[in-house]
Formats: C-alpha cells, sequence, structure tokens
C-alpha cells in the first residue's frame, strides 16, 4: 500500500475526497466524521506528511483559525467575475447576520425559520433579505432556507439535524470573516471612523 | 408543607424516583406534569406524593426539582453558578470564631476555626472549577451576543472577588500564626498548611481563567467588529462603490481557495474491465433506460443462485462418487446390486440418502456400467412402506450381480 510507504495516515484519502471539492475541512463540524478529519491533519506529524504528499500533486493544504483548505499551486487563480460575486453575495449574507438580534457566529445553531421570523418582524431586516439577489423563492423562509442550503454546500454551515433544519456555524466561517477584515476602506479624509468601538448598529 | 426530618426518608424517597429526579435534574424548566405522568416510572399517586413531600414543585403546569435537591447535586458535582458568596460567609464566620477563641481558649471555638478552614479550602477549589466550566460553557454554548459578553464581563469580576477571598485568607491566617502556633495542635497546622498550599494553586488557575476569559472576550469582540465592519461594505456596496472604495477587488482576487477559483473535483474515467463486472452491468443498464439505448440493455445478469444450492452439491457428490461404490460392490459376492444400494452406509457428510435417491442410484448404476454387471433376468421382490401415504409397497427389481473374473473375459471378447 502506497499509504504505508509514504506514512500517510489512513484517512488520506477522505482529506483529499473533501478538500479537492472544495470544501473547507473545520474543527467543530461533525458530519462525515469531519471533526476527525481535522484532528488528523492538526496532527504536526501527519500534516508535515500530508502537505508534502498533496504538493506532488500541487494542492496545498491552507491552515485558518481551526479549519483547513487546499489552494492549487503555482496555478493562477481565474475566473475573477464569478470571484468578485460570489463574496459580495457573502457580503449580503454576512451583513443580515450581523444585523440580527441574536448574532451568528461560530459554534452558533439557529433554524432558517427564526432568522425568517426575525425578518418578518423588523423592515430593515426584510429589505436586507429581499435585496439579496440570485434567489427566486418567494416566501422568506425559503429564501433564509436557500441562503443556508448556498452557505452549507459551500461548507461554512452544517446542517446539523434535518428533522428539526437546524444548521450549526463552522469554525470555517471565520475564512469569511478574514476575507471582511482585510478589505480596507478607502475614507474621504473628512469622515473618519469615530464609531469603531461599542454598539453594532442594528 | 411537610417536613422532612429523616435522612433516612428523603433518602428512600429520592431513591424510588431515581429515573424522576435524574431527568429531571437533567431537563431542568422543561419538563410539565403531562409529560412527566406520561412516563411508566412515576404513577399519578407517586408524584402527589413527591409533590407533598415538597420533593417536586409544580408551576404553571412545569414540574421541577427542589431547589435543596438541585444545590446538592450540584455541589457534589461541581457544577451550576458560581456563588463566591458563600466564601465571604465563612471567612466572616472564621474571623468571629477566632475572635471568640482569642476570648475564651475553648475546644469548642477551635473546633469551629477548623471546619472553616477546611470549608474556605474546599468552597475555592470547588467554586474555581465552577468558573472555569461556566466560562467555557458560556463562549461555547450562549448565542446571544451581548448576553454572552456580559456573562464574560460578569466571571471577571467573579474572579476577581474570589481573588480578593483569597488575599484575605491569607491575611487571616497569617495574622492568626501566632495563635495557632499557641494552640500545639497538629491538626490544626495540617489544615493551615493545606490551606496555604492550595491558596497558591488556584491562584495560578485565576490567572489562567483570566487569560481564558481575556481571549474569549477578545474574539467575540473580533467578530463584533468584522461584523460592523461587514455592515459598513454593505452600505459601500449599496451606494455602488465596492469596486472603487475598497480594495475588495484585489483581495478577491488573491483567494486561492479551490472553491472560489472554479477547480474541479478531478474527474477520474470508468475501467473497461469494470463494465464486465455484476456491478458494471447495473451501471450500463441504468445508463441504457436514461439514453434510451436497447443493445446496452440486452445482457442481464446471472440469475440469482438457488437457495438449495449446497443440496445439489451432494447429489453431485453422490454421482461423482458412483464410480467408487461400484468398484466396491464389484469387489464383493454376497449381495446384489439392489440390495447392496439399500442397505450401503453413505458417509455422514453427504447425510441421510432417500429410499428414492438410491433407486436412482441403482438405476444409473444398472445403465452406465451394464459391461462390468451380471443380468439375471429375473426379478425379485422388496416391501417397504411408503414414507409420504403409510401404504404398504411392493417393489419388482432385476437381479444384478458383479461380474464373475470368467465371464468378464467372454463378454469382452464376444
Amino acid at each position: 500500500m502506497e499509504e504505508n510507504s509514504f506514512n500517510l495516515p489512513k484517512q488520506t484519502h477522505d482529506i483529499f475526497a473533501v478538500m479537492a471539492r472544495g470544501a473547507f475541512i473545520s474543527s467543530n463540524g461533525s458530519r462525515d466524521g469531519m471533526n476527525r478529519l481535522y484532528d488528523v491533519i492538526n496532527n504536526p506529524e501527519n500534516f508535515d506528511r500530508l502537505q508534502a504528499y498533496f504538493n506532488v500533486i500541487r494542492y496545498n493544504i491552507e491552515r485558518g483559525n481551526n479549519f483547513f483548505y487546499f489552494s492549487k499551486l503555482s496555478e493562477p487563480n481565474s475566473e475573477l467575475e464569478k470571484k468578485l460575486e460570489r463574496f459580495e453575495r457573502y457580503i449580503d449574507i454576512i451583513d443580515l447576520f450581523a444585523s440580527m438580534d441574536n448574532k451568528i457566529g461560530i459554534g452558533s445553531r439557529f433554524r432558517p425559520s427564526e432568522i425568517a421570523e426575525e425578518c418578518n418582524a423588523n423592515v430593515r431586516l426584510k429589505q436586507k433579505l429581499q435585496k439579496i439577489p440570485l434567489y427566486r423563492s418567494e416566501t422568506l423562509h425559503n429564501k433564509v432556507r436557500e441562503i443556508c442550503d448556498l452557505m452549507s454546500r459551500d461548507s461554512f454551515l452544517e446542517l446539523e439535524d434535518e428533522k428539526s433544519e437546524s444548521y450549526k456555524v463552522l469554525d470555517s466561517y471565520n475564512y469569511l470573516l478574514d476575507v471582511i477584515n482585510s478589505v480596507a476602506i478607502y475614507e474621504d479624509s473628512g469622515s473618519t471612523s469615530d464609531d469603531a468601538q461599542g454598539i453594532i448598529y442594528n | 408543607m411537610s417536613l422532612q426530618v429523616n435522612v433516612k426518608d428523603l433518602l428512600s424517597n429520592l431513591y424510588h424516583n431515581r429515573g424522576v429526579v435524574e431527568l429531571l435534574f437533567g431537563q431542568r424548566d422543561h419538563i410539565t406534569v403531562n409529560e412527566l405522568l406520561g412516563r411508566d416510572d412515576i404513577s399519578e399517586e407517586q408524584y402527589r406524593k413527591l409533590v407533598a413531600l415538597d420533593i417536586l414543585y409544580e408551576y404553571e403546569n412545569v414540574v421541577s426539582l427542589n431547589d435543596a435537591v438541585v444545590a446538592m447535586f450540584e455541589d457534589f458535582m461541581e457544577i451550576g453558578e458560581v456563588t463566591p458568596g458563600f466564601i465571604n460567609d465563612y471567612i466572616n464566620e472564621l474571623k468571629r470564631h477566632i475572635k471568640f477563641y482569642q476570648e475564651a481558649r475553648e475546644m469548642r471555638f477551635l473546633r469551629s476555626i477548623k471546619k472553616y478552614l477546611k470549608r474556605i479550602n474546599s468552597t475555592l477549589t470547588r467554586e474555581i472549577i465552577k468558573l472555569q466550566k461556566n466560562v467555557d460553557d458560556t463562549y461555547k454554548n450562549e448565542s446571544n451576543y451581548r448576553i454572552k459578553l456580559q456573562k464574560l464581563e460578569d466571571y471577571r469580576e467573579k474572579r476577581d472577588t474570589i481573588i480578593e477571598f483569597i488575599k484575605q485568607t491569607n491575611l487571616i491566617v497569617d495574622e492568626t500564626r501566632i495563635l495557632f502556633n499557641i494552640t500545639n495542635d497538629t491538626e490544626l497546622f495540617g489544615i493551615v498548611s493545606a490551606l496555604k498550599i492550595s491558596l497558591i494553586e488556584n491562584l495560578d488557575f485565576l490567572i489562567e481563567i483570566q487569560t481564558d476569559i481575556t481571549d474569549f472576550i477578545n474574539k467575540i469582540q473580533y467578530q463584533l467588529d468584522v461584523y460592523k465592519k461587514a455592515q459598513r461594505l454593505k452600505e459601500v456596496k449599496d451606494h455602488g462603490t465596492l469596486h472603487f472604495k475598497t480594495n475588495f477587488r484585489e483581495i478577491v482576487s488573491n483567494i486561492n481557495t479551490l472553491k472560489h477559483n472554479g477547480h474541479k473535483t478531478p474527474k477520474t474515467k470508468i475501467p473497461i474491465d469494470f463494465l464486465y463486472s455484476d456491478d458494471g452491468h447495473v451501471l450500463c443498464k441504468r445508463i441504457a433506460e436514461k439514453y434510451k439505448i436497447t443493445r446496452l440493455m440486452v445482457r442481464g445478469l446471472a440469475d440469482k443462485m438457488a437457495g438449495n444450492f449446497k443440496d445439489k452439491g451432494v447429489e453431485q457428490q453422490i454421482k461423482l462418487d458412483t464410480e467408487k461404490l461400484v468398484e466396491r460392490f464389484l469387489a464383493q459376492t454376497k449381495l446384489n446390486l439392489f440390495e447392496y444400494l439399500i442397505d450401503y452406509k453413505f458417509p455422514k457428510t453427504i447425510g441421510t440418502v432417500s429410499f428414492e435417491e438410491r433407486l436412482s442410484l441403482f438405476v444409473e448404476i444398472a445403465m452406465e456400467y451394464q459391461n462390468n454387471l451380471d443380468f439375471k433376468y429375473r426379478l425379485q421382490y422388496h416391501d417397504y412402506i411408503e414414507a409420504v401415504t403409510n401404504l404398504k409397497k411392493r417393489l419388482g427389481y432385476t437381479l444384478i450381480l458383479p461380474l464373475k473374473e470368467k465371464a468378464k473375459k467372454e463378454k469382452a471378447t464376444k
């Protein structure tokens, strides 16, 4: 077996199967033994071996705050337009999450119906939700569901319980936060941010 | 209100309903009366009794355990809310008793002093463990941000209170050292030195907890900051200036995740050999149905193996053995073929060989080995009882004997 000759963990195939799909492996994910896979990669010995192994086929394991993902070595990143569109949508979604009374953060559990309910009660949230593009669904609830579905396909959320439709926010959500944090806003010299500390506008 | 004066009664009541007590302790504030009575382990009557005994309370149809019972369990299991106030009480009591002891050197005051020193020690440790658990729990499970932050700040305060108590205790112990020395009580020395050690240890723990709390608060603050940023970005975006007033474009273009760069999962082709396997056939069939290609549907799967596959195997074995059987028959001279087969003891591995099977063997051997057999063209009769109908039957058969050597040669020359 090659696994023995490279001294790789026996989960190598599973790790590849998840990450080559473009998904993240988060430490608090529980589906398909995700947290086990995280532990396997997080073991320093395994990490070095896996990194060396995957580098041969031009995959690079990237480490984030409690999550891992793949990037491609020495290949130009393409599809800028699509990427921009996608991340603009993430901004919309995170803006919505940020404006909720019950802020959705890493490790939070929620049901789409809860969000829909809150949006229904709050005109500003309702507007935000309705303005998120690309969704054809009519009702607020279905729209939230589609957002959740999309986010879990991108492995930022996990459908924890199908019966009650409860989702859990995974550590990979940090990735989005980091991206947003790294965007710099060029201020007009006059209006500097003096509301830096304290309350979030709701 | 009926008082529980007897420890034994209380314990036995708790024990009898331990299932219910465990449930109520595990799910405080959730169980309604109907839910509880729906369970098998408590009857309406028992429930009434427990309520009468004040072990259970019922409020607006929700059942809960007596707070004292809950507190007892929590104390033992070192969970529940952090309550440093107890330590304060103990410290005050300790001070009071020390004062008494200074007035009158009596054993009963010394005993109380020992008791409270011990209590302070164990309570401090317990509270700190609880604090640690609660901080962790709050960070991980509290969903509301503002409450989460507030709770963590509260724990920070509680931590400071506990530190204050540790200092106070230290002070008291130092001040009364001379007094304690006079008592010359070895047990007291033991308690004091244990307390001193654990005070130092606990201070270390608290420092650790402090870093934890700070860390958690920072993480939450970070998320809050990012959320604020997200909201501002959204605002910028709504103004249509996202691409001009920020370096959004640059940041996004540097994003290197597979998913966002359109890298697809590597695809592999199906090996041809696989298509010839049964699994491959199923796959082909599905594709054929999808695209309506009849050519692919022709080849079918092999039929399922029959359930009596093994029995057939046994028959096969009997057939294979016939040659040996005939050899053995030829080697003897006493019996004719029919008698030989009817009485033949087949090996156990074959199992029981029925009368009919023996008959068919007889016919088979008669046909296949006719050159080696001496057909007498005479009938003999065999009486037997048919197994199914239970009727007496008589069967006539040809007498067949092994061919004698001489006759064999004759036959060969013919």
